[in-house]
């Protein structure tokens, strides 16, 4: 009973000390760490590319998120596999745990470079976008435009990956017409924002 | 690999504790209910105590970032409905998902019970996920915390709760020793 006591006394006064002890947070006034961002835009490492990012969902890569930062109806419509949907006016008030890398997307890659920047701003380091949007997914991992001159493995490579995620690969030069329509079908979806 | 060694000694920790503070047990869990044994709200009100100034005086002390935390998502209605499904559940086998694992670990069979409805709910929700899903996603407040709720500083919302924790803990205390 009486090391109960102590205890119970103890966590009174450590819980009354609490309002005394100033600012929990060493973070809270994390001003926009320019240098950083400039470092990590000059390296390349803010962003992913599309294949890149296809390659980690299918391999699972441990602690990846894939955000799309679209509002909901477009989500529905087209989404990338694995991805949840956080919108932009949702993604300051979101928690990001320390070991994920978020990887963010939007339409065209506009929107996802600028959440990267609110991200960075609220302290999360560990964000990376696809610079290239959905645009990039369809150009380069659900449709590819096979090089006609890659090395079969290579080509392999990028089938499988393709076919993985329900595509199929297009050939280059050969077909020229199918190309052109199908790079018109992908301008006419850039064109829908960002 | 290391990770899961040591959240596997954290488990097992964690599993010796609510079994040495009687966690067990259906008719003790269950009794909580009733209001007559109040073990289960002993055992919440001080881990949470502990935990509470924990992070408050660790993160103060640079120990650790607390702002890294994570903290889950509020869904209020779907939320408020788990939670009768998941009291309801509790009360009639007496056992949480936490203190069926170890009512199994000490030989209890209502463990093993207990742990059967959990797997066939989980793999339920899951198969009904895509028709429950709106009814899962509504109502979001985002990590809703006490004193993002009240706008008071956090301080003294430890302050507040270590209070209210330690007045029902003396309350029970009295209760026990009493007539």
């Amino acid at each position: 009973m009486k090391l109960v006591r102590q205890l119970g006394i103890s966590a009174l006064a450590l819980g009354l000390g609490a309002p005394f002890a100033g600012s929990l947070f060493r973070t809270q006034p994390r001003g926009l760490d320019l240098d950083s961002i400039a470092r990590a835009i000059d390296e390349g490492s803010d962003h992913v590319s599309a294949r890149q990012l296809a390659e980690w969902i299918r391999d699972r890569r441990p602690g990846l998120r894939v955000i799309d930062v679209r509002s909901p109806a477009e989500f529905r419509d087209d989404p990338i596999p694995t991805a949840e949907n956080v919108p932009i006016d949702q993604l300051a008030k979101s928690h990001f745990a320390p070991g994920q890398t978020m990887v963010l997307y939007s339409q065209e890659g506009a929107h996802a470079g600028q959440a990267w920047v609110m991200l960075r701003s609220l302290g999360v380091t560990q964000a990376v976008f696809v610079p290239g949007g959905l645009a990039d997914w369809r150009d380069e991992v659900l449709y590819p435009l096979l090089p006609p001159n890659a090395s079969p493995a290579e080509r392999a490579r990028i089938e499988a990956l393709s076919h993985y995620f329900g595509g199929s690969p297009r050939i280059g030069a050969e077909q020229g017409g199918n190309v052109a329509s199908a790079t018109r079908i992908g301008h006419g979806s850039r064109r829908r924002g960002c | 690999m290391n990770d899961l060694l040591v959240a596997g000694g954290i488990g097992v920790a964690f599993g010796c504790a609510l079994e040495c503070a009687g966690l067990g047990d259906p008719p003790k869990l269950a009794g909580q209910f009733y209001l007559r044994d109040f073990t289960v709200l002993k055992v919440m009100l001080s881990a949470m105590l502990t935990a509470m100034l924990g992070a408050f005086w660790g993160g103060r002390l640079g120990m650790f970032d607390s702002a890294a935390f994570y903290v889950p998502d509020t869904y209020l209605l779907p939320q408020l409905l788990g939670g009768l499904v998941f009291g309801l559940g509790f009360v009639l086998s007496g056992l949480c998902p936490g203190t069926s694992c170890v009512a199994l670990a000490s030989g209890r069979v209502e463990g093993a019970a207990t742990m059967l409805g959990l797997f066939a709910g989980v793999l339920l929700v899951g198969m009904a996920f895509p028709a429950i899903e709106p009814f899962y996603r509504s109502t979001p407040y985002g990590p809703l915390t006490l004193q993002r709720l009240t706008g008071l500083p956090y301080g003294v919302m430890v302050a507040l709760v270590t209070v209210v924790a330690v007045s029902a803990l003396t309350w029970i205390a009295k209760r026990e020793t009493g007539p």
